[in-house]
């Protein structure tokens, strides 16, 4: 990708920009819309054109067929059917857990059986303020509706992806809902990978580094939250938690490159004596 | 001339923000927008199906009288046309811009706020670029002021508007159209038509349509239009952020 | 949606069940699109929910002097839309103005060639030039000191919504706001006429400073009693403006208030009196003066119905400006079709998103060339040069009906 092609809301999308390998269906993500252009001859069927409302990047998928606008990191989170969110509790009703999804929206909802294996004796008793990672469910329809997140996949009863459900234990960490993506996509891919899809080397970097101490886990919600655990960490779980959490955050807060990011990695071990 | 300087997200808490300084108006402005955010009780109740849009204009030291009342309702109107309220998300949230003037002269009570209208509204548009809140289209504001001799000065200090005859303040669409027009002071049509085609060559640099002679001596004057200066500012960020995306080996 | 039930109120007109009241509040803009645009076969015109023409006005009356305990009022009504305005005056030493002693002191520097101009050109320029250029030079008084103080207030229950004891709306502020910048940009009031002068007796020629002795011969005795006059304190003019009941397009009809309240101010004659240190005002009616204002000011509100109710967002590519330049009105179809109606009332407003303002003056007591003193426009891109200029030209014959109005009360 040499040049990006920068749209502003209002710009027309030009059509050599979007994918047309086949003859499935354009899928329109995030910031685009289609607009129909009212034709002066009634005879001729209206053309269309597709624009963007959000400033961003273009960013094409000839896979898919899919066509969406990166926009600015920072913005706030809007949930979408198939995100992974870690949501936190907030009260309970007897059909339901109401959970925060992002600290502005209304309480998102999660049935109290949606979880993997789930039944009205073992279903888990969550309080307020427990962590859950979800999918989003659905997003309901009009104006208002509330958004309904689930921890099992529901055709087939399994918590797919893996490891939906109550997250114990660990922290989590507020990053851009821009970092959050990139996170996902480099913990998708396979290490090596990491810096040539997402330009992010720490996750790699911080698995190595911290592979003697135990390890840690982590989960990333698209709404900006990281969870992580260093379950296996001895004496040094907290500190290599806080640790984890500050490489993440100053990442995302200077736009650091991979290889400052080796660099503040292995700075904020060696300032937190976590041996390596 | 020295153009209008912005920046970006110089906030981080905020869902957008952006920071405007126009030197030859002196005006400074900081501004931040929050959306979709929910609305208390029944605010939202009228419109249901689309967003509410909320401004608040700080000026530098007082508190808020009714001159920031009124620009306030103008920003909001015409802010409220352009912005995707039943875009996802978005329907019955509410979208809270708030401007802070930090800089430059204040305004005081009965004073017009028409020099530093545009300022602000730019500032309203870069934190809502900023905070992708989705919009129909861009836009581009100047001021003009005239004075008694019929002279068109761009962008006038707090002098030269004081001074002039009459003061107008108009945005344009990045389509081109007429968005926004506040003209004070006695003027006759002719004037204003004068006004308006150089406030579009300011904004837009356009003046495509005209044949052939006449093109654009505005646009040697006034430099770089209003509308590349949004673009550019947005790109710059994007082109930052995206860093990681587009400077990969 | 609208659309449907739009044409099928017009095809299906006589088995319409609903009476048209329910109707209109039910489908607001089906209800206006439909007068609007009746069907072509017909051959009407346009012809808005109220009756009206799209550029024809309510019918205005104007009453003055209504108020007894006021110096001037007038209660203007716009159709349902009804302003009461009243000036009161009160006076305010200089004395109490804290940088009064700051601001005279330029002014004094300045004054010097004040008088050399009017020295000089006395007979070369008409003597209303003079008055207005050496106003300039004061009138900053006014907006300095606040000499005007309008305040608007929508009275409980003029308008459902309007709940007693609730703070200023934010309409009533802008409205207080609108009018208060008008006032100032307009000028409208003379600075001179709120001024309270403090004439020393004079003296004799031994008294005169050493410096007056050198002064030209032709400086006679009034120009120097100017010299010692002195500013002693200012009349300060309260304007509040109610809006007694609000059907729409409040801003006309409170600034028509204003305007003819002002007309109808009249200031006792007022001196200070040195004795006393004091401003002693004359109860004789007959010393009164009346405000001597510049011009007439009116103010024209329209507001543009767009036939697509959903215009703000349907996901259409929006025409650029010079397309849309192209497109006559007559050649715009359906959804496209729009209209500019003079003077909204509440209906119409609540279904209109763009405003546009225009407030004109003529020179010369209306034989003159047209002047704009204010032209306002925001919440959408449908009107453009060519419609304002119209616009401008419906707001000129406005202003010949409305000074008809006003003078026949004075």
């Amino acid at each position: 990708m040499s040049s990006p092609l920068i749209l502003l809301p209002g710009d027309e999308v030009p059509s050599e920009y979007l994918p047309s390998t086949n003859s499935a269906p354009l899928r329109l993500g995030a910031g685009l819309r289609l607009l129909t252009q009212p034709s002066s001859n009634p005879s001729k069927p209206p053309s269309h054109v597709i624009a963007a409302t959000q400033p961003g990047i273009l960013s094409t998928d000839n896979r898919k067929n899919a066509a969406s606008i990166l926009s600015t990191p920072n913005r706030r989170y809007i949930p979408t059917p198939n995100d992974l969110v870690i949501a936190q509790i907030h009260h309970s009703s007897p059909d339901y857990f109401h959970c925060m999804v992002t600290p502005q929206a209304p309480h998102a909802l999660l049935g109290q059986l949606s979880f993997e294996g789930a039944t009205k004796k073992t279903r888990p008793m969550l309080k307020q303020g427990d962590l859950v990672y979800a999918r989003v469910l659905s997003m309901g329809l009009g104006a208002g509706a509330e958004v309904e997140l689930t921890c099992v996949n529901p055709a087939t009863g399994r918590a797919e992806p893996g490891g939906l459900g109550p997250l114990t234990g660990g922290m989590v960490f507020d990053v851009s809902i821009g970092m959050a993506a990139r996170l996902m996509r480099a913990s998708s891919s396979s290490p090596e990978q990491q810096e040539a899809v997402a330009g992010l080397v720490v996750l790699e970097e911080l698995g190595k580094k911290l592979e003697k101490t135990g390890g840690f886990e982590i989960a990333i919600g698209r709404n900006g939250k990281v969870w992580v655990d260093c379950a296996n960490g001895g004496e040094t779980a907290v500190k290599s938690t806080v640790a984890i959490g500050r490489c993440l955050s100053t990442i995302d807060e200077h736009d650091l490159n991979p290889t400052d990011q080796r660099k503040l990695v292995t700075r904020i071990l060696r300032e937190m004596k976590i041996e390596s | 001339m020295v153009g209008p300087t912005a920046t970006l997200t110089p906030l981080s808490r905020a869902d957008g923000s952006a920071s405007y300084r126009c030197p030859s108006t002196g005006s400074n402005i900081l501004g931040s927008v929050n959306a979709p955010v929910e609305l208390p009780a029944r605010r939202d109740a009228l419109r249901p199906e689309d967003a509410t849009v909320e401004v608040f204009v700080k000026p530098g030291t007082a508190p808020g009288g009714v001159g920031e009342r009124y620009i306030e309702n103008v920003i909001k109107n015409m802010l409220a046309k352009l912005i995707l309220g039943r875009e996802k998300g978005y329907a019955r949230r509410g979208v809270v811009i708030t401007l802070a003037t930090i800089g430059g002269e204040s305004v005081g009570r009965g004073d017009s706020y028409l020099t530093l209208l545009p300022a602000l509204i730019h500032t309203a548009l870069l934190a809502l670029l900023s905070a992708a809140v989705p919009l129909s289209m861009t836009f581009s504001a100047t001021v003009l002021a005239v004075n008694a001799s019929g002279e068109i000065t761009r962008e006038p200090s707090e002098k030269e508007a004081a001074a002039a005859t009459s003061l107008h303040a108009l945005a344009f669409s990045s389509k081109g159209h007429l968005l926004l027009n506040e003209s004070q002071g006695a003027f006759d049509f002719d004037t204003w038509e004068k006004v308006h085609a150089r406030a579009l060559a300011i904004c837009h640099g356009t003046l495509t349509r005209t044949s052939d002679g006449d093109v654009a001596m505005a646009e040697d004057v006034d430099g770089q239009p209003l509308e590349g200066t949004v673009r550019e500012t947005v790109e710059d960020k994007l082109h930052q952020d995206y860093a990681w995306k587009t400077d990969a080996p | 949606m609208a659309q449907a039930a739009a044409s099928a109120a017009q095809s299906a007109a006589p088995s319409l069940s609903l009476p048209p009241s329910q109707f209109a509040r039910l489908q607001p803009h089906a209800y206006l699109l439909a007068h609007l645009s009746p069907p072509p076969a017909t051959n009407q015109p346009s012809i808005r929910a109220n009756g009206r023409a799209p550029s024809q006005f309510r019918v205005t009356s104007a009453n003055t002097g209504s108020l007894t305990h006021t110096n001037g009022s007038a209660v203007v009504r716009l159709g349902d839309t009804t302003a009461v305005c009243g000036v009161r005056a009160e006076i305010l030493h200089t004395e109490d103005i804290a940088s009064w002693s700051v601001s005279r002191s330029t002014e004094s520097s300045s004054a010097p060639t004040n008088k050399r101009r009017k020295l000089t050109d006395p007979t070369t320029k008409p003597n209303e030039r003079i008055d207005s250029k050496d106003e300039d030079d004061n009138e900053s008084h006014i907006q300095d000191f606040n000499l005007l103080v309008p305040n608007l207030s929508l009275s409980t229950g003029c308008a459902p919504g309007f709940i007693p004891g609730a703070p200023p709306s934010t309409l009533a502020q802008s409205l207080s706001h609108q009018i208060l910048t008008l006032l100032h940009s307009t000028r409208l009031v003379r600075a001179e006429d709120l001024r309270i002068w403090y004439q020393p007796p004079n003296l004799g020629p031994e008294d005169l400073e050493c410096h007056n002795e050198n002064e030209q011969m032709d400086v006679d005795a009034s120009q120097e009693d100017e010299k010692n006059k002195e500013i002693k304190a200012f009349w300060v003019l309260y304007i509040d403006v109610m809006i007694v009941s609000l059907a729409g397009n409040p801003f006309d009809a409170a600034w028509a208030a204003v305007l003819a309240a002002l007309r109808d101010t009249k200031l006792p004659r007022a001196w200070w009196d040195v004795d006393n240190e004091m401003v002693v005002c004359s109860d004789a009616v007959s010393e009164a003066r009346k405000l001597t204002l510049r011009g007439l000011p009116v103010s024209s509100s329209f507001c543009v119905f767009e036939a697509d109710a959903a215009s703000g967002w349907r996901a259409v590519v929006i025409p650029d400006a010079e397309e849309e330049k192209e497109l006559d009105d007559s050649a715009r179809k359906g959804n496209q079709r729009r209209w500019i109606l003079a003077d909204p009332d509440g209906y119409e407003e609540g279904l209109t998103q763009e405003r546009i303002c225009v407030v004109v003056d003529k020179e010369q007591g209306g034989k003159g060339k047209t002047v704009i003193q204010k032209l306002e426009k925001v919440g959408g891109w449908t009107a453009d040069a060519k419609e304002l200029k119209a616009l401008v030209d419906i707001s000129a014959q406005r202003w010949e009906d409305v000074r008809r109005i006003l003078n026949e009360q004075c």
